[in-house]
């Protein structure tokens, strides 16, 4: 601090960012950077990792649901105990599936989505040379990775990693006692630490990014000339800010129930005919507390992807976007209601029939906005010169998904049907088109228009259109026919001593091997992903000002192309580009596209 | 090309839009955060004390009165200590930044002595969920202060380190730096001093 402070008086009087001569270290530039497109690259890698964890462990448990009678030997060398005899053991399936969850809703498509493209796309689009705190910032990813972690070391303890369901639900995971399930004793101590972790690294980011969205725009760029990814980001950090500190509260009593033998959540337990000493808890309370973070943070994950598409599908059909400001206060309307209708995922909990109407009634309002924005993006595209460009083709199954997803939505809001539906593979086919595999959609289309901002080189595009298409039919094939498995139990090891379900055996199969193929598809992008950073097509240079070479790869009208095509820190080498229009100037005046730091014409009259 | 950007660089280039301190906002927004935590256990009290029938109300310590006397006590050495640093008194800034830090060990001496209160009267962790909600709240509202001390000690101890050079806090006037940490410093212990006002408060609605 104290040779910053002095540096910082040193360069009173300097404007550019020239003028410094600092030692680049390999530690200070790969490890432990405050540059706000390091972080991005730490966070997105880091992701793309837990990406590939999580999806395999979906498929060692469709294995099993899958072809429930078969034994598979190479799963006992790689498991050893967890799959004796090559059949993946029940405890370990439940671990399977609860890490699972945990991975992809907090690890991937939180961490990962938001941590990249904030990072990445708020201080470029804003125009600001880095992050209001770009320490806290890199305490963020720090935070983040410490999580990650803690998380992958319980994989390796002789109990295993939690097995209590994502959710983390007690009384099974209130109770240390391992007798009652394996999952329930250091494994779960330790989800609580990683989430802990979790929680402070979100936190940390998310103030952060609405700090430097408010306050540190640049000149001429006013709130309604961001760009929607930006909007996005910050609504998704406003939603992150406020509604994770009510899990962190959930969590912290949760332990003191585990470790200290109070009774916030538990009520009369009795294990091997022993009545335990606690009185009083209520589970629902728990429930209560997580969902209030659990529902906003399915918006946390699905805002990000709908501000990328945005901006993707206005830029690759070369329209200006429909609906700008009705996007804006459709995400808006979505972060409100967002906050009131966490207890429709608790219909079932003999919730008040009158209260279960009202968050019905909530719920289903959702629908509103998020068919505005279904609407304003199929009205950028309609008539547009739509480049079909990897980008442009996730964006658009993006919608397609989003669209599949949300009717089972408005199904599945309604506690008259959710109670018939509740904890079926109806909601498992429901949220994850709607959220798992929609995110995903938006985060690779924002990987593959983004990667030459962040590398420099292009993704492979016939690879990506194979991944994209792969991609698309399996997710498809995969959840799809989960509809129709109707009134099937979810996180069941086996049905096999269900008569009646033995009718959704093929289902099961061909789910299984659908998802085989899309995790192998996933490899493709992997392959690309981290050839390209090396191998791939250099983005040429269009123009050179001073040493720097400059280019827009895509056309785009957002600031992060002002910056030359190096990585530079502080983003512009002399002054920051002055904003004087908004972002969607597409094919206007006789022009494809016009940079927002071109200023007006005489005459001209500015979109706003 | 540099590394080490310093904030200073960054915030350097103001903007139009730049009416508040990025980080200064950023604690805003924190602040909103631990709102939001000290908000959910608080109302997961009320609803565990509406639904649970053999809850036990116990009368709450009056040693925490004390506390809350401590710390609205601690706000106001400390906003007095802010201000002497504004008037370049260093010496006085010092010694009252150093009575903030004392009074809030005090605090914490005092919150402490009302746990034990509580458990000579019969009402431990476990005993009942009345109990147990009042140790949490307060154990958690306690984190929130030892963090503030951690802060305050480090920016206390540079002050003393380095009294004898004359320069070392008037370079800091002209570079605003340190006088911008200790005025996120300053607001942090506000914010957690109301915090226990609030709490106090509630407590003492609920347990009588």
């Amino acid at each position: 601090m104290e040779t910053a402070t002095a540096h910082a008086t040193h360069h009173e009087h300097v404007h550019g960012h020239e003028e410094h001569h600092h030692e680049e270290t390999f530690l200070t530039k790969y490890i432990f950077s405050q540059d706000h497109k390091m972080i991005s690259k730490q966070f997105l890698i880091t992701g793309i990792f837990w990406g590939i964890v999580g999806g395999l462990l979906s498929i060692l448990f469709r294995l099993q649901l899958g072809w429930p009678n078969e034994t598979f030997p190479f799963l006992e060398t790689f498991l050893g105990k967890w799959a004796e005899g090559g059949k993946i053991s029940q405890e370990f399936y439940y671990a399977l599936v609860t890490m699972h969850g945990t991975i992809l809703v907090f690890f991937v498509l939180t961490g990962g989505l938001s941590g990249t493209f904030a990072n990445l796309l708020i201080p470029y689009q804003v125009g600001s040379r880095d992050m209001a705190s770009p320490f806290i910032n890199m305490l963020s990813y720090w935070f983040f990775l410490g999580a990650g972690v803690v998380m992958f070391f319980s994989f390796f303890i002789q109990t295993g990693p939690a097995s209590g369901g994502w959710t983390a639900y007690p009384p099974i995971n209130g109770l240390r006692d391992t007798s009652v399930n394996l999952g329930s004793g250091l494994g779960f101590d330790l989800w609580i630490l990683g989430m802990t972790l979790f929680i402070i690294s979100a936190l940390l980011g998310g103030l952060n990014y609405i700090a430097t969205v408010l306050n540190m725009r640049t000149k001429g760029m006013n709130m309604f000339r961001l760009p929607l990814t930006i909007w996005a980001l910050m609504f998704t950090a406003v939603i992150g800010v406020l509604s994770f500190p009510a899990l962190l509260a959930g969590c912290v009593l949760l332990e003191f129930d585990r470790l200290l033998d109070t009774s916030f959540y538990l009520n009369n337990i009795i294990i091997n005919g022993n009545l335990l000493g606690y009185k009083g808890g209520s589970p629902i309370l728990f429930q209560h507390l997580f969902w209030f973070l659990g529902h906003p943070e399915v918006y946390i994950i699905i805002l990000p992807a709908m501000g990328l598409v945005s901006e993707v599908l206005s830029t690759q059909s070369r329209k200006p976007i429909f609906g700008y400001k009705a996007m804006i206060f459709s995400i808006l309307a979505i972060l409100v209601l967002s906050f009131i209708v966490w207890a429709h995922h608790m219909f079932v909990t003999g919730l008040n029939p009158n209260l279960g109407a009202v968050f019905t009634l909530f719920t289903l309002l959702i629908a509103i906005p998020s068919a505005i924005k279904v609407f304003n993006w199929i009205g950028t595209v309609w008539k547009g010169k739509v480049r079909l460009v990897t980008p442009a083709l996730f964006a658009i199954g993006f919608v397609s998904m989003f669209i599949t997803g949300g009717l089972t939505g408005i199904i599945l809001g309604n506690s008259a049907i959710d109670i018939q539906l509740h904890d079926t593979m109806f909601v498992v086919a429901h949220f994850h088109i709607v959220m798992g595999v929609s995110a995903f959609f938006g985060m690779f289309a924002g990987v593959y228009h983004w990667f030459p901002r962040l590398y420099g080189r292009y993704m492979n595009e016939t690879l990506g259109q194979i991944h994209f298409y792969i991609t698309l039919i399996g997710a498809y094939a995969i959840f799809f026919p989960m509809h129709f498995m109707t009134g099937l139990p979810r996180r069941y090891y086996t049905y096999a001593n269900f008569e009646t379900f033995n009718n959704f055996n093929f289902l099961a199969e061909f789910i299984s091997i659908a998802a085989i193929i899309v995790f192998a598809g996933q490899l493709i992008f992997v392959v690309n992903f981290f050839y390209s950073i090396f191998k791939g097509r250099k983005v040429a240079a269009e123009k050179t000002v001073d040493g720097h070479d400059y280019a827009n790869p895509w056309g785009t009208t957002t600031l992060e192309w002002t910056s030359p095509i190096e990585r530079l820190h502080g983003n512009w080498p002399g002054d920051i580009p002055t904003v004087h229009r908004w972002p969607y100037d597409y094919s206007v005046n006789g022009r494809e596209f016009i940079p927002q730091d071109e200023p007006l014409k005489p005459g001209e009259v500015p979109h706003e | 090309m540099s590394v080490t950007l310093s904030e200073q660089d960054i915030l350097k280039e103001k903007t139009e839009y730049t009416g508040v301190h990025p980080q200064k906002f950023a604690l805003w927004i924190a602040m909103a955060s631990m709102t939001m935590f000290f908000a959910a256990l608080t109302s997961a009290l009320l609803v565990k004390k509406g639904d649970y029938r053999s809850w036990e109300n116990f009368r709450l310590p009056t040693v925490f009165l004390f506390s809350t006397i401590t710390v609205i006590s601690l706000s106001v050495c400390i906003h007095a200590a802010l201000i002497s640093y504004r008037k370049a008194k260093f010496v006085q800034f010092r010694w009252l930044m150093f009575f903030s830090f004392l009074l809030g060990c005090l605090f914490l001496a005092l919150q402490l002595t009302g746990w034990n209160v509580m458990v000579h009267g019969g009402m431990t962790l476990t005993e009942n969920l009345s109990g147990s909600f009042l140790y949490v709240i307060t154990a958690a509202h306690g984190v929130h202060i030892i963090a503030g001390l951690v802060v305050m000690l480090v920016f206390l101890i540079h002050a003393v380190r380095n009294r004898k050079d004359p320069i070392y806090e008037l370079r800091d006037i002209i570079n605003p730096k340190r006088q911008l940490n200790l005025e996120l410093l300053v607001s942090y212990w506000h914010y957690v001093d109301a915090v226990w006002v609030y709490l106090y408060v509630f407590f003492w609605l609920n347990y009588r």
